[in-house]
């Protein structure tokens, strides 16, 4: 009962008519980030932490403008894959088995207009787990001394590859890049000066909004150059909407099973939205069997991804919110906006910060409301802005990075920074290092260093603190399957998701 | 069917974590002794890891992705270039002159068309200046157009 008066609070503080035109204007803009090609939602919401940031927003309404652009997002990324066949990201790929042959017969509208509403249900199903879920694993995490907080951070890394990760040891090498990068500066505990060449820009650390902002947006504007995908794609009809009420009624259990296994797959670590997508369109699959027509655009093939992968989505929130350890890139990059308004992500958020906790839950069923509402009757708009050619696209969005990164400290240093971290980014990315743990262990680095140190000092230096406790010994355990799991199955899941994408009749 | 981009990034990360290791012996022991933690634990723990890392990438490297040759190679190292020019002459150019060309290069370089990238250069640049200048009074370099 607790929990429904800070819910309250909560709307009391996401309703007020600023906070409330901040959620539309990211509903609005998340759905575009989604929807546009070379914009996935972690490079999107990257770019727009600076902003946030020099318009001095107060942190609860930074906070929903930067979760509608990420529950946005998770709504666009359906529209490419059903009227185009290609998923605008990567959680949306599954979306295309069904979608596109469904476009395909004509019934492109109906596709969109069904996914929007499985999306909406699959995020109220994620964001309701959430409220239920958040409070009990906050006040659960209370117990973490640092000894368990160091071995989360690890298991964060460790897992975040994902089951599906193709490489453990390269999620191991680009986590350690990202935290080393995260000592450059002045020690805080001894004032040592470390790495920082004697480079006065360099005394603070590196600010880590402007690598992020490097890594994502500057290195996919390389990649488009390389890739020479400049071009635009052809115009798209959509057709009249044709969907009964009938149709929506009957795939109510499947956005509920969606749904739910969605939300599931989001706050357990190393499976993610992709993984979610991927469960609940099988489940369904198996669950109807014959009766379904999967593949040939059966409309339940088009409701199971999409209420999967938005109840993942909120899903993921759950470890962020409560122990500050997220396990997507998306929510790493919404850490790192809570990081930089100086809010310490974790347990504690829950009592000292209740009003932006909760502000946020609130914004995200607003949100998903709102979302619902643009993305029936304006589903026009988005669909003509699909058409964009890149070639215009990202250079104005690398213009928009720029101006973001100048306008945090009026200084071009840190736009050269910005930009040896999108080379590298790039070369990185290439040779099939991931950046999401970079980023990570940027945003974590410090904090696992401080709670490194806290456990030696409470122990007088006895190293075996780290794994004394049954939960700690818990987390090392786990840790340790995230890395070697994934060489073990992750081959087969992939060969799985991939076969899957090849016994549609439409990729060819 | 080479392996050779791995093992490059091995060697490469290899020295590095030596360096960094090495960097973090040399600090002096910080004033009340090390209890607990010193400034150098955490670096050289890092150092190890990325020494292990490093070397799985020599032994077991994957295979090489497809790297830009000739033409695309070029269009890469041009749009860098631009970028780092951008950087350079935002502040004595001005943010309007300054977008207007880099916008328009880049998106130019990309295939479109000169006259359509150099207008979408302007006609962004004006925009995103008058809104952070005006509406958010947040103010970007004038440059050259000072009473602009």
């Amino acid at each position: 009962m607790e929990t429904i008066g800070f819910l309250m609070d909560g709307f009391a503080v996401a309703l007020t008519p600023y906070n409330l035109m901040f959620a539309l204007f990211g509903a609005f803009v998340g759905t575009l980030i989604g929807c546009l090609p070379g914009l996935g939602p972690a490079n999107g919401v990257a770019i727009l932490i600076p902003l946030a940031f020099t318009l001095g927003l107060p942190p609860e309404t930074a906070m929903i403008l930067l979760t509608s652009v990420y529950a946005g997002a998770m709504y666009g990324g359906r529209i490419s894959s059903i009227l185009l066949n290609i998923p605008g990201d990567e959680p949306a790929m599954m979306t295309c088995l069904d979608g596109y042959p469904m476009a395909q017969n004509g019934r492109a509208a109906d596709a969109l207009a069904i996914s929007a509403i499985a999306s909406f249900a699959g995020s109220l199903i994620g964001t309701v787990g959430l409220i239920m879920l958040a409070p009990v694993l906050a006040r659960f995490a209370l117990t973490f001394g640092p000894a368990e907080y160091f071995a989360l951070f690890l298991l964060a890394f460790a897992t975040l590859g994902g089951i599906t990760g193709k490489n453990p040891m390269k999620t191991v090498i680009a986590a350690v890049l990202g935290i080393m990068i995260s000592t450059v500066g002045i020690d805080i505990s001894t004032g040592t000066q470390r790495y920082t060449g004697g480079v006065l820009e360099l005394y603070e650390g590196i600010d880590f909004i402007l690598a992020i902002v490097g890594l994502f947006a500057i290195s996919e504007l390389l990649f488009f150059v390389e890739a020479r995908m400049g071009k635009g794609r052809s115009k798209v009809k959509v057709g009249k909407l044709t969907l009964t009420f009938k149709e929506i009624v009957s795939t109510i259990p499947t956005q509920l099973r969606g749904g739910v296994l969605g939300f599931i797959a989001g706050v357990l670590p190393g499976a993610g939205a992709s993984l979610g997508s991927f469960i609940s369109y099988t489940l369904e699959k198996t669950v109807l069997g014959k009766k379904g027509r999967f593949g040939e655009g059966d409309i339940r093939g088009v409701v199971a991804p999409e209420a999967g992968n938005n109840g993942a989505a909120s899903g993921a929130l759950v470890p962020m919110l409560t122990l500050g350890v997220p396990g997507s890139g998306t929510t790493a990059v919404l850490l790192a906006m809570l990081i930089s308004l100086n809010i310490t992500p974790g347990p504690l958020m829950f009592t000292q910060h209740a009003d932006i906790v909760w502000g946020v839950i609130a914004a995200l069923l607003i949100g998903n409301v709102l979302l619902l509402v643009l993305n029936i009757p304006m589903i026009g708009v988005f669909v003509r802005l699909l058409s964009v050619p890149p070639m215009y696209l990202l250079p104005i969005v690398t213009m928009v990075a720029f101006v973001g990164i100048y306008s945090i400290s009026h200084s071009t240093f840190d736009l050269y920074f910005m930009i040896v971290f999108g080379v590298g980014g790039y070369i990185l990315r290439k040779l099939e290092i991931p950046m999401v743990p970079i980023i990570l262990g940027l945003l974590l680095g410090p904090e696992m260093e401080k709670n490194l140190g806290h456990a030696l000092i409470l122990s007088d230096g006895d190293w075996t603190t780290l794994w004394s406790s049954p939960l700690a010994i818990g987390l090392w355990l786990v840790a340790g399957l995230g890395l070697v799991l994934p060489t073990l199955v992750g081959p087969i899941l992939r060969r799985r998701m991939h076969s899957a994408m090849k016994e549609g009749p439409v990729s060819d | 069917m080479t392996a050779m981009g791995d093992r490059i990034l091995g060697l490469c990360l290899l020295v590095l974590a030596f360096a960094y290791g090495w960097v973090a012996q040399q600090w002096p022991e910080p004033f009340g002794g090390s209890e607990g933690l010193g400034p150098e634990t955490f670096p050289t723990i890092l150092a190890t890891v990325l020494v292990v890392g490093s070397l799985y990438l020599m032994i077991k490297p994957d295979t090489d992705a497809q790297w830009p040759v000739g033409k695309s190679a070029l269009e890469l190292v041009i749009s860098i270039i631009v970028l780092v020019i951008y950087a350079l002459l935002m502040e004595p150019l001005g943010f309007i002159i300054a977008t207007t060309l880099a916008v328009g290069t880049l998106s130019w370089r990309m295939g479109a068309p000169p006259k359509g990238a150099f207008v979408t250069g302007l006609v962004s640049a004006v925009v995103v200046f008058g809104l952070f200048n005006y509406g958010l009074s947040l103010s970007l370099p004038n440059g050259l157009l000072g009473g602009f």
